[in-house]
């Protein structure tokens, strides 16, 4: 449709409301909070943000993060491609199949996924120990959130579980968008399945995968309430991520200078990943 | 031959993957109607030998119906802001082109990145000056930066499908733009509207951070508080708590499942086309 004065003039009356609205909720929050992480008692100070950098637990947090991200985000990418693979093909029932897969653990509100997942992680009555027994796995009881290694893992098996639909969803819609035809000509010239995988499907899905991948890091690192509620961060703040040690800074410790500075710190870090992935990897385009 | 060997190799693993990925949905249900004595008994009983409702009775004895009205309220609430507020930007992104189109709809995308934690003491302190802290509606609020982007990405594709022609018959008749979209546009495409809805009442519904910590009285407790404070405050009830769970998990599994269709492409598209 070919742009004129009018439609122009229309155009921007009925989004121009919304677009100031959403600058007065989003953006402003952003800057308040920068201001409050630059301020203490009324001065404009740096004071909070040494206080972030010099916490004694600030290179544990950081490392969490980066277990939980990348741990999170790799195996939401394989579970996620895999799933969509797995959908892709024909068989009975297959919407049946998808709302089972996908929609489940979508669905499930994040808080009851913790619960249900701390529930099934009990050393004592959990049922995850009790399977691993039953099929020789293990051969005593294991502390899943009990134990440093033990509960890292435990909270990132419960993300990939949670997180995995997304990216099953996207790779799934993209999927289809790929002829047929190239995968018959590649059967033709004799390509076994893997090899049609990995020469058609996925350089024709790589540019959706940088962008999901890229995605589902800043998803993992923003997100608070499965750690929340299975660990607290615990045990011995083994599990605590940027964003639930400045959670519990803010409002447990009351202290909303530093837990500002914390969060801003966090949003610079995610800035400074996006701007660094999307230069390096997808050639500055976003 | 092959194609029949095939066909049942992958039906089988779809029931294996199903099994596994919805075991955490099941255990939770089968839990919730075990007696006591059967949820802590070692070794583990899978198959209950008797069913009983007394944590559902226990759950809405301590207030879940209260925390499930609130849910909804609170739900009800970001849904309709969100599409009011979403709608007529929809339609004018997905009708009309002008300068700035492309920078717009990119900023609305990138702000989604943009950490929760930033958001929720400025919130907080916001929600205080105008006297909208622990209520619902503030809550609400507080949702529409992440919830309205969204939406109006997600409505944009559905405008995106329907014909303009129609629209022109309308301005041929007469009308104006307006008058065409809610004449024409809007009815077409209420289902999607309808779609677009549930899927910031899903959002508003499960959220926690906010709730945790805009709600901080128990008459205003939603679902998501409730059951975190429920295993916070007491040596864990595990037989209410998982009824209260099953309660919980209904609607956006439901809406999902009914409605999952609509919005999947809207979103699914965004990143795809980012």
């Amino acid at each position: 449709m070919a742009s004129n004065s009018g439609e122009e003039k229309l155009a921007l009356s009925l989004i121009s409301p919304y677009l100031a609205f959403f600058i007065l909720i989003t953006i402003y929050p952003v800057i308040y909070n920068v201001v409050l992480s630059l301020e203490r008692r009324g001065v404009l100070t740096l004071v909070n943000y040494a206080e972030v950098l010099s916490d004694p637990n600030f290179p544990l947090i950081l490392y969490n993060t980066f277990i939980w991200t990348i741990g999170s985000v790799t195996f939401q990418f394989l579970v996620g491609i895999g799933v969509a693979l797995l959908l892709n093909e024909n068989f009975p029932a297959k919407r049946l199949f998808t709302a089972l897969i996908i929609t489940v653990p979508w669905a499930m509100p994040d808080v009851v996924a913790g619960i249900t997942w701390r529930w099934m992680y009990s050393d004592v009555y959990g049922v995850i120990n009790d399977l691993m027994m039953k099929l020789g796995l293990i051969s005593y009881p294991l502390p899943w959130l009990g134990d440093i290694n033990l509960a890292r893992i435990a909270v990132i098996i419960a993300n990939i579980w949670k997180g995995f639909p997304i990216s099953a969803l996207i790779y799934l819609s993209a999927l289809k968008t790929i002829p047929d035809e190239l995968y018959e000509a590649a059967k033709i010239d004799g390509a076994s399945a893997w090899v049609r995988f990995k020469d058609v499907t996925l350089p024709l899905l790589s540019p959706i995968i940088k962008t999901t991948v890229m995605l589902t890091v800043i998803w993992t690192v923003n997100y608070f309430p499965l750690i929340y509620v299975m660990t607290g961060g615990g045990p011995a703040n083994a599990t605590d991520t940027l964003v639930t040690y400045a959670y519990r800074i803010s409002f447990k410790f009351t202290n909303f200078s530093v837990g500002a500075a914390w969060a801003t710190f966090t949003f610079l870090l995610m800035l400074a990943f996006a701007v660094v992935y999307t230069k390096t990897l997808m050639g500055g385009r976003t | 031959m092959r194609g029949e060997v095939r066909t049942a190799l992958l039906l089988v693993i779809a029931i294996i993957v199903a099994l596994i990925i919805d075991f955490p949905l099941i255990w939770m249900i089968i839990s919730s109607f075990k007696t006591y004595e059967e949820i802590f008994r070692i070794p583990i009983v899978y198959i209950p030998s008797k069913i009983t409702l007394r944590h559902y009775a226990k759950a809405l004895r301590v207030g879940v119906a209260r925390a499930f009205m609130n849910s909804i309220l609170l739900a009800m609430m970001t849904s309709l802001l969100t599409i009011t507020i979403a709608l007529l930007p929809a339609y004018s992104f997905s009708r009309f082109n002008f300068r700035g189109k492309y920078p717009m709809l990119l900023s609305l995308l990138i702000t989604q990145a943009f950490p929760q934690i930033v958001f929720v003491i400025p919130m907080l302190l916001i929600l205080k000056r105008i006297g909208l802290i622990n209520t619902l509606p503030g809550v609400a609020i507080s949702y529409l930066p992440f919830t309205t982007p969204v939406v109006v990405w997600i409505l944009i594709n559905f405008f995106n499908s329907i014909p303009k022609e129609l629209e022109e018959a309308a301005l041929v008749d007469g009308c104006g733009r307006i008058r065409a979209f809610f004449n024409v546009v809007l009815p077409l495409s209420a289902p999607s509207i309808a779609a677009a809805g549930v899927y910031a009442f899903v959002v508003a519904w499960s959220e926690l951070m906010f709730q945790l910590t805009f709600l901080t009285t128990p008459e205003k407790m939603t679902l998501s508080v409730f059951l975190t404070s429920f295993m916070a405050q007491y040596q864990t009830r595990w037989g209410p708590l998982f009824a209260g769970c099953v309660i919980t998990s209904i609607p956006p599994i439901v809406f999902f499942l009914l409605l999952q269709k609509y919005f999947v492409k809207g979103l699914t598209a965004g990143a795809i086309k980012g």
